[in-house]
C-alpha cells in the first residue's frame, strides 16, 4: 500500500501535467471544452440572476428612504465638537510665528472654510432673531446670517493671518450637525487651557454663545445656504511663560441636552487640541 | 546464563536449535542429573525438561522436545522415579551434558514433587515478570492533549493569534496608545482554540473511559505446589517450572504442560476457532504444540467435567505464552487511519488551502494597495479567522459521539469515536466462525430415525421443536437419550431457562441433555425412575458410553441396555434395527440407508453420533443380578439400533438475516475460521455466506463427475480455501481469490493468515471490517479497518484490538453499525455543507473592505459569535437529520471517490448558497447605514475617513456630522446586522441541508424536532448577543431595530427555493449534468 502511495516526483509532475491538459479526453483542468463552456454559461447566468436580484432589492431599500432626513437619527443624538483647521495627524497644531510656511496651511485652510461666511456670500441669507429656535414648515427653509465680524479678532478680516503670525492662534471650534437638534438653554462653549499659567484663551463671540436661531438644522437638501454656528478659540500666551505649549479643552455648556461627559466619545460635546508654537 | 536461559526457554522466538534431542521426548529429568547440572552456578536447580522453538508463524511452532512424562509420575511414581533417576544417572548425565551443549539456554530444568521454592518462584518472577498480558501501549494523556491542541485546523487558528500579538507588539512599539483590538482577538482566538480542544479531548476521553470500565478483568486465582506445599496464589504470580492444579471449569492460568490429567478437557475455541472441545491428557501426541495433548494454553478454558482434574507446569507466562504472542503481533500491526478521520483531514486540507491562499492573495493585494503591512497582517488574520469553521470538528466530535451513544444502546460500543463511522463505509466483511456466527455451543441438529432425517430447531431457544415425535422409535431414542447421558444440571437453576442452564458434562453430553430437558420435561427425574445399575463411560478406545437401568414400568423386570458412540461402532454392535417401533432385522438396504444417512450428516459439517438399546431378558438377567462394568457380564452385541444423532455449533438466529442485508448492502462477507472445511462450509451455506444456489469449483467438479482440475474456474461463484492451500499462495493469486469469487470461506486459518486475508482485502481498496472473539483474531481484528469483538464470549485481547463491541455477541448489530456508519457519513456531509456555506458570507465582507473601502461589515470577533455561537447546535441538531433513502440498499462509498467533502459540495456551499447569503446580509448591512444616513453609493471608499480616529465630523449624505465614536458605533450595529442577516439566512440553509437530494416536504419538515431546537437556538443567541450583551462594549454588539431582523428573510426564502429547484432537477434528470454538478 505504502509503495504505491509514494509517488515519485515525475509521476507527480506528470499527473499535474495530465490535470492541467489531458490530450486523449481533451480535458483542461479536468473537464473538456464543452464542460467548461456550460458551467461557464451556467454561472453567467447565475450570477446575472443573483446581481439583478440584488439590485432589486437594494433598489426596493432605496426606496424607503427619504432624500431630505434619513429614516434613523437615533445613532447620533447629541453632536460632537471638532476644530478646524484640521491639523495632519491628531489634533496637535505646531507652528513658528517667525515662520510663516509653518502655519501657512492653517492659514489657507480657514480662509477657505470662512469663504461662506463671508458677508457677500451672506447677502441671500435672512437675518433671523437673536436667542430663539428659528423653527420652519416650509416648504422653503431659510438660513441665517452668521456675520463674520462675530469671530472679531478671529474673523480674518482685520488680522489676515489668524493671529499665527502673533503667536497667538485661532482655532474655529464648531459642533457637529445634527438635523433637528434643538439645543435646550444658551449653548455656549467654553474653553479652558489646562494649564492656566502658560496661556489664556479669547473665545469669539464672546463667552463662545452658541446662537439658538442657527437650530434647527434642516439637512442638506431642505436647508440650503445653511451655515453652522462657530465660535473662534484664540490661545494667548503668557508674556512671562517661556513654555509655549498648551493643551486646550472645549465643551459645550449652558445646554441640559448637549451631553459633554461622555466615557466613550471624547468628541461627543467636547474637543480637547494641543498649540505648540516654537520660536 | 539464566539471563540467556530466560529468554531461550522463554521465547519460542529463538532461532532454530541446531540439533533437536532426540525425535520423540528427550530424557526425563533427572535429580541427579540435575545435580550434576547444578554445578554449573547460574543453572541453579533447574534441568532440562523442555524445549520449544519457533518460527515465525506461530501455529508452526515446533515442539521438539516434549518429554513423555508418565501418568506414574504423577502420584505414586515419585519414588519410581527417584531410583529409575538414579539408576540412569551415569548415561543421563552424558547424555544430559550433550543435549545442554546444544540447547542449555532454552532450558528448564525443576523438580516436579516439590515444586519451585518461593525464593526461587520470587526470583524468576523477578526476572520474567508477571505472568500477565503487557496492555497495549497506551498514548500519554498528555500527548493525546496536545494532539487535539494542534491538531485540525487549530495550529491556524494558533498562528493567527500569535500574528495578532505580534502587530500588537510592532503597533504598541511605534504608538503606545495603539488599541488592544488585535490582543484580544488574538487571545479570543487561543481561548477558542484550547476550548475546543479541551472539548475535543474530553469527548475522546469519555468514549474511552466507557471502554476501560467495560475491560476490567477479575483477578485469577491458581493453585501451585511451591515448597512442597499446596498454596493458592494469584495467576500473576505464577512463574515457568511452577506445578500447578487445574479443576474443570477453570481458566487455565498460563501455557502448562500437563504432567497428569483425567477426563480433561478444553475449548480451544478462542484459539484455534475450533467449536468442540479437545480432550487433554499428558500423552504427547503431535509435533505441533497446538495439536499435542499434553499442553494447555492460557486463557483457554477447561470444560465442567466430572472429576476433571489435572497437574502440570507452568511452561510460558504472561507475554511469552501462545496467547501473548498473538496479542503482541496484533499490537505490532500499526493502527491505520479511520476512513473518517482520512476525510476529515482532507476536508482539513481543503479548508485550510481555501484560507491560507484567499489570505496570502489578498494579503499580497492589500500590499499592492499600499495599505500599512501590519493592516495586512491584521486583514490576513480576519480572512483565515473567517474561513475556518472553528466550532465544526467539535461538531463533528458530538455528531460521532451522539451516534456512538445511540449504537451503543443497540449494544455496538464503540472504543474509538472514529470507528463509528466506518462500518458504513465497510465493503468486506470478514468474520469469524466459531461464537461469532455461531453460537459457539453444541446442539442437535439431526435426527434419523424411521429412516427419515428431522431437522431439530437450533435456535437459540430451542423451544420449538417441531418434528414428528409420534412414532415408536422416538420414544426409544429420547428414552436412550436421556439417559445415556452422565451430563447434570448445576442445582437451583429451575428458574433459569433451559437454554441458559449451567451443565456439569461435556460439551456434547451437555446438548443431549438440554436437547431432552426441552422435550421431555425433568430429565432428573426420569433418570431417578429408570434407576442406573452400571454404565461404563466413554472412553477413546471404546468410543461408545453404555449404561443399564431399570425401567420405570414397574410390571417390565427387564433391565434396560442404552449406548450411544461412534455411528459405525454401535452399528457394529447392532442386528437389528427399529423401524416405526418395531424391531426389523438389519439387512443390507438397511445398512445402507445408515450410511447415507451418516454421509449426509457428516457433509454437513455435523458430528453424528449413533444410539441403540437392548432389553436384556428378563430371564438372564434377574432383578437380582450383579453387573460389572469391568468385565462386562452382559452382551454388548446383537443390540437394536434405534437412531442417528447429528450435533452442530448452529449459527446464531439473525445471522443469515443479517448476512441478507449486508449483502444487499453491497459488503461482501467472508468466513474466516480456524475451523475444519466441512463445518465451515455448512454454516456458510446456512447462514447465507455461500449463497443456496452458488457452487465450488470442487461441487461443481462432483455434480459433472470430472476432475476439479477440469472446470472452468469462472462457473463457481464460492471458493472454500484452507488454510494449507492459503499457504502456497502468492500475494497475487490471493488477490485473484479475493477478486474473482463473491463467496468465500477460508478454513483452518492461523492468526497470521487471517492478517494476510485482511491485508490482502484492504490491497482491493476495499475498507474491511473483521468480527471475531477468540485471540486468534487479535492480530486480524487489529489490522481490520474496523474490528468488531464479541462482548460476551469475546476473549479480552479480541476486545482489545477491537475498535468496536458486540455487547449481545448479536452478528446482526453489525447492520445497525453499517446503517448508523452510512448515515453519520452522510449527515456529516450535511453538516459541514451546512457549516462552510456561511465561511463565504464571513469572507466577502473583509474582500469588499480591502477592495472597494467600505466601513467594515463584520467584525473578527463577531465572526467567532456566529461559528461557535448561533451555528453549534444547529450543525449537531444535521446529526439527527434520518436517513434519506434506504441507505442499506447501495452500494458502500468508494474511499478514494467518494469523499466526505468532495468538489459539488465545495462548490456548491461556497458560490452558491455561501454567496447568496453574502449578499443577503450586504442588504441588512447596506439597509442599516442607508438608513442612517449613509446611502451605499456614498460607503464606496470610505473607509480611510471613516477609519481615521481624528475624524470626528465626518458628514454623511443629509449633512449631518458624525464623530468617531458615533461612527463607531453605527459600524457595531452593522456588524450585528449583518451578523442577524447570516444567522436568518442560516435558518434557511439548515433547513436546505435537511436533504441532499430529497425535497423537504418529502422528508418531512418537523420529523427531526432538533433541528427545530437548532433554529431556537440561533434565535434565541442572537437575541441575547443583540439585547442582552449588547451594552457590552469588547463585543461589538448592539441593539438591532427589530425590522432589521427580517429583512434577509426574502433572501432565506430564496435560497429555500433555490434549493428545492436543484433537487428537484436532481431528481428528475439522474445522471444529467445537473446532477454531476449540483448533487454533492
Amino acid at each position: 500500500m505504502t509503495k504505491k502511495e509514494k509517488k515519485s516526483f515525475n509521476q507527480s509532475l506528470a499527473e499535474w501535467k495530465r490535470f492541467i491538459y489531458n490530450p486523449t479526453s481533451g480535458e483542461f483542468l479536468g473537464r473538456t471544452a464543452k464542460s467548461w463552456g456550460l458551467i461557464l454559461l451556467f454561472y453567467l447566468v447565475f450570477y446575472g440572476f443573483l446581481a439583478a436580484l440584488f439590485t432589486f432589492t437594494m433598489w426596493v431599500m432605496l426606496q424607503t428612504l427619504n432624500d431630505e432626513v434619513p429614516k434613523y437619527r437615533d445613532q447620533i443624538p447629541s453632536p460632537g465638537l471638532m476644530v478646524f483647521p484640521k491639523p495632519l495627524s491628531a489634533l496637535e497644531y505646531t507652528f513658528s510665528a517667525s515662520d510663516p510656511s509653518s502655519y501657512r496651511g492653517y492659514i489657507e485652510d480657514l480662509r477657505k472654510f470662512l469663504k461662506p461666511y463671508t458677508l457677500e456670500e451672506q447677502k441671500n441669507l435672512t437675518v433671523c432673531p437673536d436667542g430663539i429656535l428659528s423653527e420652519q414648515k416650509g416648504p422653503v427653509y431659510v438660513a441665517c446670517q452668521f456675520p463674520i465680524f462675530l469671530l472679531q479678532a478671529c474673523s480674518g478680516m482685520s488680522d489676515p493671518d489668524f493671529g499665527y503670525s502673533q503667536g497667538s492662534p485661532c482655532v474655529l471650534v464648531k459642533m457637529n450637525r445634527i438635523i433637528g437638534l434643538k439645543p435646550e438653554g444658551t449653548p455656549r462653549i467654553e474653553c479652558i487651557p489646562k494649564d492656566e499659567n502658560v496661556a489664556s484663551i479669547s473665545t469669539y463671540p464672546n463667552n463662545g454663545i452658541i446662537d439658538l436661531k442657527y437650530f434647527p438644522y434642516y439637512g442638506k437638501k431642505l436647508h440650503v445656504g445653511y451655515l453652522q454656528p462657530l465660535v473662534a478659540a484664540q490661545v494667548i500666551f503668557s508674556a512671562n511663560s517661556t513654555k509655549k505649549e498648551v493643551t486646550v479643552e472645549c465643551k459645550i455648556d449652558g445646554s441640559p441636552n448637549l451631553k459633554n461627559q461622555d466615557d466613550r466619545d471624547k468628541f461627543l460635546g467636547r474637543v480637547a487640541f494641543k498649540i505648540i508654537a516654537r520660536a | 546464563m539464566a539471563g540467556g536461559a530466560h529468554r531461550g526457554g522463554g521465547r519460542w522466538g529463538a532461532p532454530h536449535s541446531p540439533a533437536p534431542p532426540g525425535p520423540r521426548g528427550c530424557p526425563v529429568p533427572l535429580k541427579a542429573a540435575a545435580q550434576s547440572l547444578c554445578r554449573k552456578p547460574t543453572w541453579g536447580q533447574y534441568c532440562t525438561l523442555l524445549l520449544f522453538q519457533r518460527k515465525l508463524e506461530i501455529y508452526s511452532v515446533e515442539h521438539h522436545a516434549a518429554t513423555d512424562i508418565k501418568k506414574k509420575e504423577g502420584r505414586d511414581g515419585k519414588k519410581d522415579n527417584d531410583l529409575e533417576l538414579k539408576r540412569n544417572q551415569q548415561k543421563e548425565e552424558l547424555k544430559k551434558e550433550l543435549d545442554l551443549d546444544v540447547s542449555l539456554q532454552f532450558a528448564f530444568v525443576l523438580f516436579v514433587f516439590q515444586g519451585l521454592s518461593s525464593t526461587r518462584a520470587a526470583e524468576l518472577l523477578a526476572q520474567n515478570g508477571p505472568n500477565a498480558l503487557t496492555p497495549p501501549k497506551q498514548t500519554p494523556e498528555i500527548i493525546k492533549f496536545l494532539k487535539q491542541m494542534v491538531g485540525g485546523f487549530s495550529i491556524l487558528l494558533w498562528v493567527g493569534a500569535v500574528l495578532c500579538w505580534i502587530a500588537f507588539g510592532i503597533q504598541y512599539v511605534s504608538n503606545p496608545s495603539a488599541s488592544l483590538d488585535s490582543v484580544y482577538l488574538g487571545t479570543v482566538l487561543a481561548v477558542v482554540v484550547i476550548l475546543t480542544g479541551i472539548f475535543a479531548y474530553y469527548q475522546e476521553a469519555k468514549s474511552t473511559n466507557i471502554m476501560a470500565s467495560f475491560c476490567k478483568m477479575i483477578p485469577q486465582q491458581a493453585v501451585v505446589i511451591r515448597d512442597s506445599e499446596k498454596k493458592v496464589i494469584p495467576a500473576e504470580q505464577l512463574v515457568v517450572g511452577d506445578i500447578v492444579e487445574i479443576k474443570g471449569g477453570d481458566q487455565i492460568p498460563a501455557d502448562i504442560r500437563l504432567l497428569s490429567a483425567q477426563g480433561c478437557k478444553v475449548d480451544n475455541s478462542s484459539l484455534t476457532g475450533e467449536s468442540e472441545p479437545q480432550s487433554r491428557s499428558s500423552e504427547f501426541t503431535h509435533e505441533n504444540p497446538l495439536e499435542t495433548k499434553n499442553i494447555t494454553f492460557y486463557s483457554t478454558t477447561c470444560q465442567r467435567v466430572f472429576r476433571c482434574t489435572a497437574t502440570g507446569m507452568v511452561i510460558n507466562t504472561g507475554d511469552r505464552t501462545i496467547i501473548g504472542r498473538i496479542a503482541s503481533l496484533a499490537s505490532g500491526v500499526g493502527n491505520e487511519k479511520t476512513p473518517i478521520a482520512i476525510e476529515i483531514e482532507h476536508f482539513v486540507h481543503i479548508v485550510a488551502g481555501v484560507a491560507v491562499s484567499v489570505g496570502i492573495l489578498f494579503f499580497i493585494i492589500a500590499v499592492c494597495m499600499k495599505y500599512h503591512v501590519l493592516d495586512a497582517i491584521i486583514f490576513l488574520i480576519a480572512i483565515i479567522v473567517a474561513n475556518v469553521p472553528e466550532g465544526l470538528l467539535a461538531t463533528v466530535t458530538v455528531a460521532l459521539s451522539l451516534t456512538a451513544k445511540r449504537m451503543a444502546k443497540k449494544n455496538c460500543l464503540v472504543k474509538n469515536l472514529e470507528a463509528v463511522e466506518t462500518l458504513g463505509s465497510t465493503s468486506i466483511i470478514c468474520s469469524d466462525k466459531t461464537g461469532t456466527l455461531t453460537q459457539n455451543r453444541m446442539t442437535v441438529a439431526h435426527l434419523w430415525f424411521d429412516n427419515q432425517i428431522f431437522v431439530a430447531d437450533t435456535s437459540e431457544d430451542n423451544l420449538n421443536q417441531g418434528f414428528d415425535q409420534s412414532s415408536g422409535t422416538w420414544t426409544s431414542l429420547s428414552k436412550i437419550i436421556a439417559l445415556c447421558n452422565r451430563a447434570e444440571f448445576k442445582p437451583g437453576q429451575e428458574s433459569v431457562p433451559i437454554m441458559k442452564r449451567v451443565v456439569v458434562g461435556d460439551a456434547s453430553e451437555t446438548a443431549l441433555l438440554k436437547f431432552s430437558e426441552v422435550i421431555l420435561g425433568d430429565v432428573m427425574e426420569i433418570r431417578k425412575r429408570n434407576h442406573k445399575v452400571v454404565e461404563i463411560p466413554f472412553n477413546s478406545t471404546n468410543k461408545f458410553q453404555l449404561s443399564i437401568h431399570q425401567t420405570e414400568d414397574p410390571n417390565d423386570k427387564r433391565f434396560l441396555l442404552v449406548m450411544k458412540g461412534a455411528p459405525e461402532r454401535i452399528l457394529e454392535k447392532c442386528s437389528t434395527i427399529m423401524i416405526n417401533g418395531k424391531e426389523q432385522p438389519l439387512d443390507k438396504s438397511m445398512a445402507q440407508a445408515f450410511h447415507t444417512a451418516y454421509m449426509e450428516l457428516g457433509g454437513l459439517g455435523e458430528r453424528v453420533l449413533g444410539f441403540c438399546h437392548f432389553y436384556l431378558p428378563a430371564d438372564e438377567f434377574p432383578e437380582t443380578y450383579s453387573f460389572d462394568s469391568e468385565s462386562m457380564n452382559f452382551p454388548t452385541s446383537n443390540l437394536c439400533f434405534v437412531g442417528l444423532l447429528s450435533m452442530i455449533d448452529p449459527p446464531r438466529s439473525t445471522v443469515p438475516d443479517a448476512v441478507t442485508k449486508c449483502r444487499s448492502a453491497g459488503i461482501k462477507v467472508i468466513m474466516v475460521t480456524g475451523d475444519h472445511p466441512i463445518t465451515a462450509k455448512a454454516i456458510a451455506k446456512s447462514v447465507g455466506i455461500i449463497s443456496a444456489n452458488s457452487e465450488t469449483v470442487e461441487d461443481i467438479a462432483k455434480r459433472c463427475n470430472i476432475a476439479v482440475e477440469q472446470v472452468n474456474k469462472r462457473d463457481a461463484k464460492a471458493a472454500v480455501v484452507t488454510g494449507m492451500e492459503l499457504k502456497d499462495m502468492s500475494p497475487e493469486q490471493l488477490d485473484e481469490l479475493l477478486a474473482n469469487y463473491p463467496e468465500i470461506v477460508f478454513a483452518r486459518t492461523s492468526p497470521q493468515q487471517k492478517l494476510i486475508i485482511v491485508e490482502g482485502c484492504q490491497r482491493q481498496d476495499a475498507v474491511v471490517a473483521v468480527t471475531g472473539d477468540g485471540v486468534n483474531d487479535s492480530p486480524a481484528l487489529k489490522k481490520a479497518d474496523i474490528g468488531v469483538a464479541m462482548g460476551i464470549t469475546g476473549s479480552d485481547a479480541a476486545k482489545n484490538a477491537a475498535d468496536m463491541i458486540l455487547l449481545d455477541d448479536n452478528f446482526s448489530s453489525i447492520v445497525t453499525g453499517v446503517e448508523e456508519g452510512r448515515l453519520i457519513f452522510d449527515n456529516l456531509k450535511k453538516t459541514i455543507a451546512y457549516t462552510l456555506t456561511k465561511n463565504i458570507a464571513e469572507l466577502c465582507p473583509f474582500l469588499i473592505y480591502i477592495i472597494l473601502g467600505l466601513p467594515l461589515p463584520i467584525g473578527t470577533i463577531t465572526l467567532l459569535f456566529i461559528d461557535l455561537g448561533t451555528d453549534i447546535i444547529p450543525s449537531i441538531a444535521l446529526a439527527y437529520e434520518k436517513a434519506e433513502s434506504d441507505i442499506m440498499n447501495r452500494k458502500p462509498r468508494h474511499k478514494k471517490k467518494d469523499r466526505l467533502v468532495n468538489q459539488q459540495l465545495a462548490v456548491y456551499s461556497y458560490l452558491h448558497i455561501g454567496l447568496m447569503q453574502a449578499l443577503g446580509a450586504f442588504l441588512v448591512y447596506f439597509t442599516v447605514y442607508a438608513q442612517q444616513g449613509f446611502r451605499p453609493t456614498s460607503l464606496f471608499h470610505l473607509r480611510i475617513a471613516w477609519d481615521s480616529d481624528h475624524l470626528n465630523d465626518l458628514e454623511d449624505n443629509y449633512g449631518q456630522e458624525w464623530t468617531s465614536y458615533q461612527r463607531q458605533y453605527l459600524e457595531w450595529t452593522g456588524y450585528t446586522a449583518f451578523f442577524v442577516g447570516i444567522m436568518v439566512q442560516q435558518i434557511a440553509d439548515l433547513i436546505i441541508r435537511k436533504t441532499r437530494k430529497n425535497s423537504i416536504f418529502k422528508q418531512g419538515l418537523f420529523r427531526n424536532k432538533v433541528i427545530w431546537v437548532g433554529i431556537a437556538s440561533q434565535i434565541i443567541v442572537a437575541l441575547l448577543l443583540s439585547y442582552g450583551l449588547g451594552s457590552i462594549t469588547a463585543l461589538n454588539f448592539t441593539m438591532l431595530k427589530a425590522q432589521y431582523w427580517f429583512v434577509a428573510v426574502p433572501h432565506a426564502i430564496l435560497i429555500w427555493v433555490y434549493d428545492e429547484m436543484r433537487k428537484l432537477f436532481i431528481r428528475l434528470y439522474p445522471g444529467s449534468w445537473w446532477d454531476k454538478n449540483m448533487y454533492y
